[in-house]
């Protein structure tokens, strides 16, 4: 514990220095990250063909939440992939090796760190975007979210470690991974509670990947103010008033025959994350995935001194 | 394992495998899906180092130095055999000898670029768990000791190889450790980079006590600095001496004959007790006559004397004769040699 502190201090020292001595170089990579998403929502928009305002915006926030919790994963993933593969390249691997608190704990802090800065620009970027486009603010709601973002942490280190292992000891792994990493992007930004309606095979993957459901929980939280249709004794959901379509100006659209067209709007009522579904899901496979990475990675460790894979090789 | 040794290796073995796809296999000279090929890099290799001693690694490139030395330092696992440092066991008690070793690797990335000297000292030192007390002082101390203090603030990028290489050194003694293990220190140096590490070498042992391992395939090198050296080739420890020995084994045995013109070396290499001879020609105009001759004291005068007699009823001006001296190099070749 005391070297996950210490090495924690050495990352977040350096982290900063380098922030500050490349100040613009971030402030650039923050511009670019914001002109990517607001590109994103307007390409969302278009291809949901939604002329309704609100299925608009949600769209548009669903796709932003979605692309961030991606990117995160992405990140971190990446870290304990083409990271470790770039790092072993240079040498880096092994003078982090060479700490007397072994490389379990040194991952760790170094993912954290890695995630408290993206979690921080993440922040900025939302609250740019949604500002622009969306004009509807979201449901902070700092508990839960601080909540689901440490599990959503634990989660993706938890698989970091185990593909990190691989990477040690066979390196092309680095390059299958990219995979994965882009499909948990396109995962996070399409997740949505319907994954419990697809069909078993990728139901079990999308829950089996770390995203899916940290993704849910995330949106449930941020988006939907934890709340949730009531449903009848059927199981439909309660239509609570029948509103008009406006689009974009606020004039109502009309079909073809001329008169307005309506939608829906569903009774909601409050529900905690905690108790949704995924949620639970999210919990258990945090616990798999740290039992299952760490250990993978130790073994895998041990196997790369062997074979002598943590240096150029 | 005794104590007299800071660093240990009791008849380690390293055993690598390679595996290969869609390649040429060099054994059967044909293309196969699928091929394992084994490499001992290193057989049943065994020295020790003494606290204060400099013990030189000294191989050609693929000889299993760099494997040594990650062995020690615990980056690589031995197939076979045991290392020690400080009387540890280096597999089982990791992370307690990696307080005790301080490593300077091949690799680019070994410092942090983006960091100025003394910010890589202290990230390094915390990655080590040197207290946090002492690290600013201990880091200043060092970058004094290695000549960097003026580089202090500068960014590691903007620095030249060599600067580069001795903040390397530095980093690995930021935990202060008793054992210093240093891969190729270096190759790859300007002249003066170098002297100034091998300076800064010599002053670690002497000074501080330190016990160092230095890998090099430069002789020139291991016979300034080293204590002892040990010959490895092709994984073996050919011989691990003393410097002096090592390079007097050969010592008494070449003269050199300074000539006018091309000598007939057929008729001298038939001298009895001469070993070999050959003419080394710098330009062509003073062409010198190399003889190898028996160890033997007598067998050595004798043939000297017939060599002088050949020398001059050939009429042969001699203008200087000389014993050469032997380098490492040469010692080298030949120990490398004798075991092909
Ligand atoms: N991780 C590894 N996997 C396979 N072969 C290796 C590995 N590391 C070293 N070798 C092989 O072992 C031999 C010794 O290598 P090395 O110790 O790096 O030599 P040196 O440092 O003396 O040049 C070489 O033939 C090298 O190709
Ligand atoms: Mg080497």
């Amino acid at each position: 514990m005391r070297g996950f502190f210490k090495i924690l201090w050495a990352e977040l020292v350096r982290s900063f220095i380098i922030m500050r001595r490349y100040w613009f170089a971030s402030i650039i990579s923050i511009g670019m990250g914001y002109a990517t998403l607001v590109t994103l929502v307007y390409g969302l928009v278009f291809a949901a063909g939604s002329d309704s305002i609100r299925a608009m915006a949600d769209n548009a926030i669903n796709g932003i939440l979605g692309f961030l919790i991606g990117a995160f994963a992405f990140g971190i993933v990446g870290m304990f992939t083409q990271g470790i593969q770039g790092m072993a390249r240079t040498g880096e691997l092994e003078q982090v090796c060479l700490s007397p608190f072994g490389l379990v704990t040194n991952f760790l802090a170094r993912s954290f760190v890695m995630a408290v800065n993206s979690v921080i620009s993440c922040t900025v970027m939302i609250l740019l975007v949604t500002a622009t486009v969306a004009k509807e603010s979201l449901h902070w709601s700092p508990f839960a979210t601080v909540v689901l973002l440490v599990l959503t942490y634990i989660n993706l280190i938890g698989f970091g470690y185990m593909v990190g292992g691989l990477v040690l000891v066979f390196k092309y792994v680095g390059q299958i991974a990219v995979i994965i990493r882009f499909s948990m992007i396109g995962l996070a930004i399409f997740a949505t509670e319907q994954v419990s309606q697809w069909p078993a095979l990728g139901r079990w993957f999308a829950h089996a990947m770390p995203v899916t459901d940290a993704a849910i929980c995330l949106k449930y939280v941020l988006i939907q103010g934890q709340m949730r249709p009531v449903l009848d004794e059927a199981g439909q959901k309660v239509v609570q008033e029948v509103v008009p379509v406006l689009d974009a100006q606020g004039a109502a659209v009309l079909d073809a025959a001329g008169s307005p067209m309506v939608e829906a709007v569903y009774a909601l009522q409050p529900m905690s994350v905690f108790l949704h579904e995924s949620f639970l899901f999210l919990v258990v496979s945090c616990v798999v995935w740290t039992v299952i990475g760490i250990a993978c990675f130790r073994y895998l460790e041990n196997w790369s001194r062997d074979k002598g894979t943590l240096g150029t090789y | 394992m005794s104590t007299e040794y800071a660093v240990e290796l009791a008849k380690v073995d390293k055993v690598f495998h390679t595996h290969h796809f869609f390649q040429k296999n060099d054994d059967t000279g044909r293309r196969s899906f699928y091929h394992r090929k084994r490499i001992h890099a290193v057989q049943a290799v065994e020295f020790g180092i003494r606290p204060g001693e400099v013990l030189g690694l000294l191989g050609p490139n693929g000889a299993g130095k760099t494997t040594c030395v990650k062995m020690i330092s615990s980056l690589v696992r031995p197939t076979a055999g045991k290392v020690f440092v400080n009387g540890m066991h280096v597999e089982k008690r990791r992370h307690e000898v990696l307080r005790h070793v301080g490593v300077v690797l091949e690799g680019t990335r070994t410092v942090i670029w983006p960091l100025t000297p003394l910010e890589n000292l202290m990230y390094f030192g915390r990655l080590r768990d040197v207290s946090s007390k002492d690290l600013k002082k201990r880091a200043r101390d060092l970058l004094d000791f290695i000549g960097l203090r003026d580089k202090m603030d500068t960014q590691v990028r903007r620095l030249s190889r060599g600067q580069r290489q001795r903040l390397a050194i530095c980093i690995a003694m930021v935990s202060d450790p008793k054992v210093l293990l240093l891969d190729e220190p270096t190759t790859g140096l300007d002249v003066q980079s170098s002297r100034a590490i091998r300076t800064k070498v010599v002053e670690l042992t002497r000074e501080f006590n330190k016990s160092v391992l230095l890998t090099t395939h430069d002789m020139h090198i291991a016979q300034l600095l080293c204590d002892r050296i040990g010959i490895i080739d092709k994984g073996r420890l050919i011989t691990c001496r003393k410097t002096r020995d090592l390079i007097s084994v050969f010592a008494d045995q070449t003269y050199e004959f300074r000539l006018d013109r091309m000598p007939p070396v057929e008729l001298i290499t038939s001298i009895p007790g001469v070993h070999e001879a050959r003419v080394e020609a710098d330009g062509a105009e003073e062409p010198v006559l190399l003889v190898r001759v028996s160890e033997d004291e007598t067998e050595r005068s004798r043939a000297l004397y017939e060599v002088m007699d050949a020398l001059r009823r050939e009429q042969h001006l001699v203008r200087a004769v000389s014993l050469r001296e032997q380098t490492l190099e040469e010692a080298f070749l030949r120990l490398t040699e004798s075991t092909i």
